[in-house]
């Protein structure tokens, strides 16, 4: 009896001493995960007049802001919609993936025969679509009403 | 700097024509010095997007520092030696750099701590930007990466895409990558994607042709003997 109360006790050591390594090596996992960089960025879709959908975008355009962009994208689209207007008022950060993001945005914007504005820019990010010439292609408005207004003028 | 935001020090400043500084002015700096930037929307070919990527295994070295040495020695690792001549000031937002002896030339758009951005001039063979990066993985292994989104400039480049420049920039930018992981004593596999984003050709682009540096330097050369004589004429 003593015996198999000891190799009991022995076995519940060692789960004891199994569960600990794993819950440090989630907890690694955990760090781990929490190190990789993730999209800080969040994107509201409204419908306003005349099949305009706005995306308010909030925090940062970069590489892992992909997927939200592409979401949203399929969210304002829905249904008959001609325009597309990008609110950058909460536009905290941008790089150049962010940028390359917006052309491919753009393309796929033109491939639905869609138009794309914004509104919102300050002037640094103005000046970003200048030097990258987004701004030959992508139309910048001071304000919503702007951007609503160009979008159902043609 | 109230009011900045935090990217505002990454960006190279808004030209709208390209200047070269911190180079020897002269004939190198031709094709380059007073030409515009151009995006990929500018250009006339397929735009596509092209990722090269390498996994550093077994090396220690941080996306920062696998970015800062590729900005310091870029023109070993990629290749291209002293045909690629870095401004005095180094590769730092707005500097423009001089490629194959001067034929052309990129500006840099963007740099921060783990990338950096090259944006091509009217006349080079693509129009668009090339950033170079590196990241965490999931597993924690650096994994470097140069992603292009570019078109041909012009019609001339753009037959010359189909004919083999497209393959032979690809073996360009693998070697890039197979170097940059040399230089940090590792020998990964260069991973390669290539996406055709859009597959239309911008018509109405085909007076780019009249930046073509090729066509340009070309032409230039034809022109040299009169260049040559008239001073003597007039001498």
């Amino acid at each position: 009896m003593s015996g198999a109360a000891h190799g009991g006790e022995g076995l519940h050591a060692s789960l004891q001493s199994l569960r600990g390594e794993y819950e440090g090596v989630r907890e690694l996992e955990r760090k781990r995960r929490n190190d990789m960089p993730q999209a800080q960025v969040t994107m509201d879709v409204r419908r306003v007049e005349g099949n305009v959908s706005v995306i308010d975008v909030k925090g940062e355009l970069t590489a892992f802001a992909e997927g939200v962009l592409m979401d949203a994208y399929n969210q304002a689209s829905d249904g008959r919609v001609r325009a597309i207007v990008l609110n950058f008022e909460g536009l905290e950060y941008m790089n150049s993936s962010g940028i390359g993001l917006l052309v491919t945005l753009l393309i796929r914007v033109n491939r639905e025969k869609q138009k794309l504005l914004t509104y919102g820019l300050s002037e640094h990010y103005r000046s970003i679509f200048q030097i990258t010439r987004l701004d030959d292609a992508i139309g910048i408005h001071d304000s919503e009403e702007e951007a609503v207004r160009a979008a159902n003028a043609a | 700097m109230t009011g900045q935001p935090r990217d505002a020090a990454h960006w190279a400043r808004y030209t709208e024509t390209l200047e070269v500084a911190g180079l020897r002015k002269g004939a190198g700096t031709r094709n380059v010095e007073g030409r515009r930037p151009v995006s990929p929307l500018q250009g006339f070919g397929k735009m596509w997007q092209k990722t090269f990527k390498v996994r550093l295994e077994g090396v220690g070295a941080s996306p920062v520092e696998v970015v800062g040495a590729w900005r310091e020695h870029f023109p070993e690792i990629s290749g291209f030696g002293e045909g690629f001549r870095v401004p005095s000031g180094g590769l730092v937002p707005g500097a423009v750099a001089l490629l194959a002896g001067g034929l052309t030339g990129v500006m840099v758009l963007y740099a921060d701590e783990e990338s950096f951005t090259y944006m091509t001039p009217e006349g080079h063979p693509f129009s668009g930007w090339i950033t170079f990066s590196a990241y965490r993985d999931e597993d924690g292994t650096t994994v470097a990466q140069a992603q292009f989104l570019i078109r041909a400039n012009d019609p001339v480049y753009e037959l010359m895409m189909l004919v083999g420049m497209n393959g032979a920039e690809n073996l360009q930018w693998q070697g890039t990558l197979r170097n940059l992981a040399a230089h940090f004593g590792a020998r990964g596999r260069v991973e390669t994607k290539v996406v055709c984003v859009d597959p239309g050709r911008r018509w109405r682009h085909y007076k780019n042709l009249r930046h073509n540096v090729l066509i340009r330097s070309m032409l230039h050369a034809l022109i040299a003997p009169l260049r040559w004589l008239r001073p003597r004429s007039t001498g």
